[in-house]
């Protein structure tokens, strides 16, 4: 695609716009494919995982049997769950500027295909995945984990 | 599963009663059940991009490194050390993780279109690229446009806050008159606080009079 030549802007352009806007109810993405059964536990409430909306951090994403969830986060970390997933996005810091990078997921069942962003790109152990029997840590950039 | 937890609950209470307490532990400790297993395998692929990152998968008893295309380890507990790495092949994985793999968002897409010295006109390079940036918010079914007005060092701050607000409007009417909802559009204004190409006040850098716009 022709997006590619902005590739080396791209990153700056991130770094800027999204440096202040980082906190516990802001959103830090947002579900760009759903399919099937798929919510969003936002603390007591659930969500239907509708197309574009907001995902916050600590966030709990949810797949049902004939379900699929893809979200986008803002330093352009790409998840997507496959059926009766279920991962919380624990942690989600993207200040560059202030050196804030963290992205911790947290992940209890199913399958997932992650593509790391620019949080992993900046900061070598900034990102992790943590399962119920090991932690993942993320330099780079596309895996996927099954959790039985 | 949910059951087993809740027993366990039950003996861990009954923990209080002494003697009788270390009886029912006892009994306890045989009926039940071990933990499940939350068994969990992990698996590098190339990047959309052909490119092989890395991850590293660590337990209490021990750390696997995976860097080839198609390595997989896999973790039968916590008590048990990641595998060594042994490759999988392309249709074990379309069939394993193929759901989620189908499911994948395409990352966001970011232009940047500059504008005339003190002025809400694009330069004429930005102009046209406008199709394009129109074509890719369409062709993306955009959920959100964030569109971001920025200014260079001339002038007072205040003015630059209200002319790359000016600016970042005039992008945001291009895209809503080519029928874009305007819901989906985050405007914002940041004045010369953004600097794309840093420099002291009062100096004119082109590189700096633009408006960004992220396509979700």
């Amino acid at each position: 695609m022709r997006a590619l030549p902005v590739v080396a802007l791209a990153l700056v352009l991130v770094l800027v716009p999204f440096g202040a806007i980082v906190g516990a109810s802001a959103p830090i993405g947002l579900v760009k494919v759903t399919e099937g059964t798929a919510t969003v536990q936002r603390g007591d409430e659930t969500l239907p995982a509708r197309l574009g909306l907001a995902v916050e951090e600590g966030d709990i994403l949810r797949t049902g049997a004939d379900g699929r969830m893809g979200v986008v986060l803002r330093d352009d970390t790409r998840l997507s769950l496959g059926p009766e997933s279920e991962i919380q996005i624990d942690r989600f810091l993207f200040a560059p500027a202030k050196g804030h990078l963290a992205l911790v997921v947290k992940m209890t069942r199913g399958i997932m295909a992650f593509v790391s962003g620019n949080i992993a790109k900046l900061s070598h152990d900034a990102v992790r995945v943590e399962t119920p029997v090991a932690i993942v840590g993320v330099r780079g950039t596309q895996f996927l984990v099954k959790v039985e | 599963m949910l059951s087993g937890e809740r027993s366990y609950e039950r003996c861990r209470g009954s923990l209080v009663g002494g003697v009788l307490g270390l009886m029912l532990l006892a009994s306890c400790a045989t009926s039940v059940p071990p933990p499940v297993p939350k068994q969990s395998m992990f698996l590098v692929i190339p990047d959309p991009e052909g490119k092989v990152g890395q991850i590293t998968v660590t337990n209490q008893t021990g750390t696997q490194v995976l860097n080839q295309p198609r390595q997989a380890s896999t973790v039968q507990s916590a008590n048990d050390a990641p595998s060594p790495p042994a490759t999988l092949q392309e249709t074990e994985i379309k069939q394993i993780f193929g759901e989620a793999l189908a499911a994948q968002p395409s990352a966001p897409a970011r232009f940047i279109l500059y504008f005339k010295d003190d002025s809400d006109e694009l330069t004429p390079e930005s102009e046209m690229l406008l199709p394009e940036v129109f074509r890719t918010v369409h062709d993306r079914g955009a959920l959100d446009i964030s569109v971001i007005g920025h200014t260079d060092t001339i002038g007072t701050r205040d003015y630059n806050y209200q002319l790359s607000l000016r600016r970042a409007r005039k992008v945001a009417d291009l895209l809503a008159k080519q029928g874009v909802d305007r819901k989906i559009l985050d405007i914002d204004s940041h004045g010369e606080d953004n600097l794309l190409i840093k420099t002291g006040d009062q100096v004119r850098e082109p590189r700096n009079r633009r408006v960004e716009i992220t396509v979700w």
